[in-house]
């Protein structure tokens, strides 16, 4: 078991960002993101590769196969082969953080371990920490928008987490917060909605879900802490209404990013699954 | 026989009668719409316009510079007029065969509105089309579609991890696919630890593993067909967005141009190309590729929108590309790119239907262009091929534009020589030029022509700009249409040299000052361009003058006369006399013509000396043989000789020398005879005259000379002033002959002699002189063939024999 970071770098900064690698695409086009966020943010980057310990164990079985994910193809799956492809996954993984921190400047350190994936990256992060993965991982079941670990870190990080996106056809422009009128977690998701506009240099725009008569005040008291960071965004209130109506409210914003608390009233019942799967492009889930 | 009286200055002129011309100036006159005098023309244009049979085509012969162009434009205009307007036509894109650009006809002027109406129609789809996909409605569609079957094949595999975990079995993704492994509380269980299963269990777990692959090969397998379906599906859907957005600009189309049906059908092609290129549309930002939307463009090729009547086109380079149209090509990044829209009509297709005048000469040295040309007119249609193609020179695909059908009256203009070499050469020029326009080169000067050939004159003065002309201008200028025809009783139809003329006195008057065109600038330009072209004339006048070139005009010779001959240089001509010695002495009947003997005479020149040594025995020898070896020769000649005009002047000094009479050196002769010593009319008769009346003129001074000449050439002349002048004084003579024993009487001052009943001429004649002196060669061959039927060879000798 390789678990020895490249090097190490001196804490500095409040948080890291934490980058997930599995040699998947999407995880490589999450690096580049988040190289340029730790690049903005002057963090240092952490890249997490985790042997995950289900998999290793399923070759140790003689009947086991691998399955291809697009050619339906079986052919049996040994521990030794496995071994060097995770080999040549962790050194792709290590190539390209060392690539992508080059240009910027940054310090980088990878992190090889082996377990649960999930809970080696809780182990690792700290509430202040940004997590950087891809949607979904490697091979991901055709289809599929939101991978497992996706959908457990989402959940139960300490801080933020960035879900990276394929880049669409069209690109949308501009960032949208997506709040509630009546959660206290605003505050976080408009800071990183703030930062994430900046970073794009692109308009932010702030739709707050109520129902109630009192949007006037919330839009007022969002605009008076949108003034206290120095920023400026469109506040708009939505109705509480749910996620595949969220979804096409958005669709129709046509946002290059999107930012959303953990909090927020359309995580409940299943409500986030459906809002990320809907909506393909990049999100940001704060606690 | 008496002599002919000499002409008087009546008799070498025909003045123009003041009196028929009833103007003050041209500027009173008005147009002349048509010509004067081409009656066969003008008849022969109206007939071959308005002849609708196949082949019925005009070629118009006339010299260059006669106005043939000009007439023909004039009298097709005209005719064109009542004409219906012929229709359009377009090419546009062909949608099941790229290669072959259709053509679509349309009623004159509609052919512009239809391709109007094909770029509105484009710039809807411009932007129509990209809406319609950035709907709401489409959005929604699409994303339904693609969740549905996301979720169709995403359920397949839920179904199976959902199977497997219920089994205890865990679904692990790697990472190339998935493998199975038994799980015990959410975790695959340690291999070591599973060694410790009882086998049944193993076998349990195994099949269960097995049979939850198989599942899972064949969902993965069935994926390929589900993404297959989506393609089609959201093909479909976008199909059905675009022939609802299309809908209603399509259908206004097809309604408006319901009466053709053609066209209809092209817009329902359009429509369905726009569908299956749907996708091409969706990218809202940067549009529709280029490419697309130029196939609905449309290249109007004819264009009659703002043709009155039938066309009248003039091609000015006929070649093939110009007559049949051609494919242009654009160059893009290296490469030679073609398509419809770069198809351009030539003048077949814009004479369509009307009438399309060619210069034979050029349409004849433009290669492949008579070709192309008759191929048009034997086929009906205009087939649009590269030259290079033709000649089979490149080998690249290239459009082949659906062939026009064509229907025109071609009117080629050209000279004579042209139209026969062609009737003789061309076995198809027959079949497709049957009329044949005749130009007449000359008008006939009667009492009733003048006022037309005045007001023909008014026309062309205000069409080349000119100042107009007085009476006595116009007078002037119609006695030298009368000398350029060489003709009294004719008028040149030289339209060119009747404008240059005219553009020349002009300028002349312009540099007098006056307002007017008067007999005196015409007098002028005439003058001054016979000057300029004079360099060649006074050089060889000069060596008349300095003795070089041994020309007599006083005294008596015996053996030697004046003859007359033409140079013809460039446009101009001009007389000069030649010295024509002749030698006479025994021999075998014989006339050598020295010119011919040097190869220096033409086959005409041959034929007159022939003609004049029969005369000879005929006249002179009777039924006995002629014994005479005479030669004749033009002195100082160095280059052709050739026509029959000198004749009468090589019989006269035949004469001269056979029988010792001396020739007044002051006479110039010219005329050509015939077998009975008959005189006949020649050519060039005022040249010759004014030849050799400058060389009177300048070498010694004139006082008896004169010229003696055809009297059928009298109508013919219209002499210079100077020379009608000294006419006036008697200082020189003009003496109409139709006989050669006038000529005899008058250069030798003798008597001809008319031969008696036994051919015997009256003593003391002339004719007598030569008759006795060619019996006395007679008498010397005869004695010459004695001593040779004796054994004496000695006369052998003699060369001439």
């Amino acid at each position: 078991m390789t678990d020895q970071p490249q090097s190490v770098p001196d804490e500095s900064g409040p948080g890291r960002v934490l980058v997930l690698l599995d040699g998947s695409r999407l995880s490589l086009a999450a690096l580049e993101a988040a190289a340029d966020i730790a690049a903005l943010r002057g963090n240092d980057i952490l890249g997490v590769f985790v042997e995950e310990v289900n998999l290793l164990r399923c070759s140790g079985f003689d009947f086991a196969r691998e399955i291809g994910a697009s050619s339906g193809a079986a052919r049996p799956l040994d521990s030794a082969m496995l071994e060097m492809r995770m080999r040549a996954l962790q050194e792709q993984a290590r190539r390209s953080l060392q690539r992508a921190v080059a240009s910027r400047g940054l310090r980088q350190a990878l992190k090889l371990c082996r377990g649960r994936v999930i809970e080696e990256v809780l182990s690792l992060a700290g509430p202040e920490d940004l997590v950087v993965m891809g949607r979904v991982g490697w091979s991901a079941a055709p289809g599929s928008r939101l991978g497992s670990t996706a959908r457990g870190l989402i959940r139960r990080a300490p801080g933020d987490v960035l879900l990276w996106a394929e880049l669409q056809r069209r690109p949308g422009h501009g960032v949208v917060v997506l709040l509630n009128d009546d959660q206290g977690a605003n505050h976080r998701a408009l800071a990183v909605g703030i930062e994430q506009a900046r970073r794009r240099h692109q308009p932010l725009t702030v739709l707050v879900r109520s129902n109630r008569d009192n949007g006037p005040e919330v839009v007022k008291a969002i605009e008076e802490q949108l003034i206290a960071r120095g920023a400026g965004a469109r506040v708009r209130l939505i109705p509480r209404a749910s996620a595949a109506e969220v979804a096409r409210i958005l669709r129709r914003e046509a946002p290059a990013e999107l930012v959303v608390s953990r909090q927020c009233s359309v995580f409940d019942e299943q409500g986030a699954d459906r809002l990320l799967v809907e909506l393909n492009l990049p999100v940001t889930v704060t606690p | 026989m008496t002599v002919p009286a000499p002409l008087n200055i009546d008799q070498v002129y025909h003045r123009c009668p003041l009196e028929k011309l009833d103007f003050e100036t041209t500027e009173t006159l008005e147009d002349l719409e048509l010509p004067c005098g081409q009656e066969r023309v003008l008849r022969a244009l109206e007939f071959g316009a308005s002849m609708q049979a196949k082949g019925f085509n005009l070629f118009v012969l006339g010299p260059s510079g006669a106005g043939k162009q000009e007439l023909v434009e004039r009298f097709l205009s005209k005719h064109s007029g009542e004409k219906e307007v012929p229709p359009d036509w377009c090419h546009v894109y062909n949608f099941k065969n790229s290669d072959r650009p259709k053509a679509l006809r349309f009623p004159a002027g509609q052919g512009r509105e239809f391709r109007t109406d094909m770029a509105g129609f484009a710039d809807e789809l411009r932007t129509a089309v990209p809406a319609t996909f950035e709907s709401e409605e489409y959005q929604s569609r699409i994303q339904e579609l693609q969740e549905e079957m996301a979720k169709r094949q995403h359920q397949g595999l839920f179904d199976i991890q959902e199977e497997a975990n219920r089994n205890n079995i865990a679904m692990i993704t790697t990472p190339a696919g998935f493998t199975f492994a038994p799980m015990r509380d959410g975790e695959v269980i340690d291999p070591e630890e599973y060694k410790k299963f009882s086998d049944e269990e193993k076998q349990l777990v195994e099949s269960k593993v097995e049979e939850l692959q198989k599942k899972l090969q064949q969902t993965i397998q069935q994926i390929p067909k589900l993404r297959k379906e989506v393609r089609e599906r959201v093909h479909a859907l976008n199909e059905e967005m675009v022939q609802i957005t299309l809908g209603g600009p399509i259908g206004e189309l097809r309604e408006k141009w319901s009466h053709l049906p053609d066209v209809v059908a092209h817009l329902d092609a359009v429509r369905e190309d726009v569908v299956e290129h749907a996708e091409a549309f969706q990218d809202g930002e940067s549009g529709p590729p280029a490419g697309l939307l130029v196939r609905y463009k449309v290249n109007l090729l004819v264009d009659n929108a703002e043709t009155q009547g039938a066309p009248v086109i003039y091609e000015d380079l006929p070649n093939h590309q110009h007559l049949t149209g051609q494919i242009e090509h654009r160059a893009r990044q290296g490469t030679l790119y073609t398509d419809f829209t770069l198809i351009k009509g030539g003048a077949m297709h814009r004479a369509s239907g009307g009438y399309l005048i060619l210069d034979a000469r050029r349409v004849l040295t433009q290669p492949m262009a008579w070709e192309s040309l008759k191929r048009i007119l034997f086929s009906g249609e205009i087939r649009i091929e590269s030259l290079e193609r033709l000649y089979g020179l490149v080998s690249t695909t290239s459009l082949q534009p659906e062939p026009i059908p064509v229907s025109v009256k071609v009117v080629i203009l050209g000279d004579r020589t042209l139209y026969y070499l062609l009737s003789h050469y061309d076995p198809d020029f027959l079949d497709l030029f049957k009329v044949e326009a005749d130009f007449e080169d000359d008008l006939d000067r009667d009492a009733d022509c003048y006022s037309l050939y005045a007001r023909m004159i008014a026309t062309m003065a205000r069409g080349v700009k000119a100042r107009p002309l007085t009476r006595d201008g116009v007078a002037r200028l119609i006695e030298h249409a009368s000398r350029l025809a060489s003709d009294q009783r004719k008028l040149t139809a030289h339209d060119r040299v009747l404008r240059d003329l005219m553009s020349e006195a002009d300028y002349w008057a312009g540099q007098a000052g006056t307002e007017l065109i008067a007999a005196d600038h015409i007098q002028h330009a005439i003058d001054e361009r016979e000057y300029r072209a004079s360099r060649v004339r006074e050089r060889s006048m000069e060596q008349i003058t300095r003795g070089i070139v041994k020309i007599a005009t006083s005294g008596e010779e015996v053996g030697q006369v004046n003859g007359l001959s033409v140079l013809r240089l460039g446009a101009s001509m001009f007389g000069q006399p030649t010295r024509i010695t002749a030698t006479a002495r025994p021999g075998k009947g014989q006339v050598v013509d020295i010119e011919r003997e040097a190869k220096l005479g033409g086959p005409i020149h041959s034929k007159a000396v022939m003609i004049l040594s029969r005369f000879l025995a005929s006249r002179y020898a009777g039924d006995e043989e002629l014994s005479l070896s005479a030669s004749l020769a033009f002195e100082q000649s160095y280059g052709g000789v050739e026509g029959d005009s000198a004749s009468i002047a090589e019989t006269c000094v035949l004469l001269s020398a056979i029988a010792g009479v001396p020739l007044k050196q002051s006479f110039a002769v010219t005329g050509s005879m015939n077998q009975h010593g008959e005189v006949q009319a020649v050519g060039g008769v005022n040249e010759k005259i004014e030849g050799f009346f400058n060389v009177c003129r300048d070498s010694g001074g004139l006082g008896s000379q004169g010229v003696l000449l055809p009297e059928s050439n009298v109508e013919h002349l219209m002499l210079r002033a100077d020379v009608r002048d000294a006419m006036a004084e008697g200082r020189f003579t003009i003496y109409p002959i139709s006989d050669i024993n006038e000529a005899i009487e008058l250069l030798t001052g003798m008597e001809a002699g008319v031969a008696d009943e036994n051919g015997d001429y009256p003593e003391g004649s002339f004719n007598r002189k030569v008759q006795d002196r060619l019996a006395a060669f007679a008498e010397v061959g005869k004695k010459r063939n004695g001593d040779k039927d004796n054994g004496n060879g000695e006369g052998g000798k003699d060369s001439d024999d």
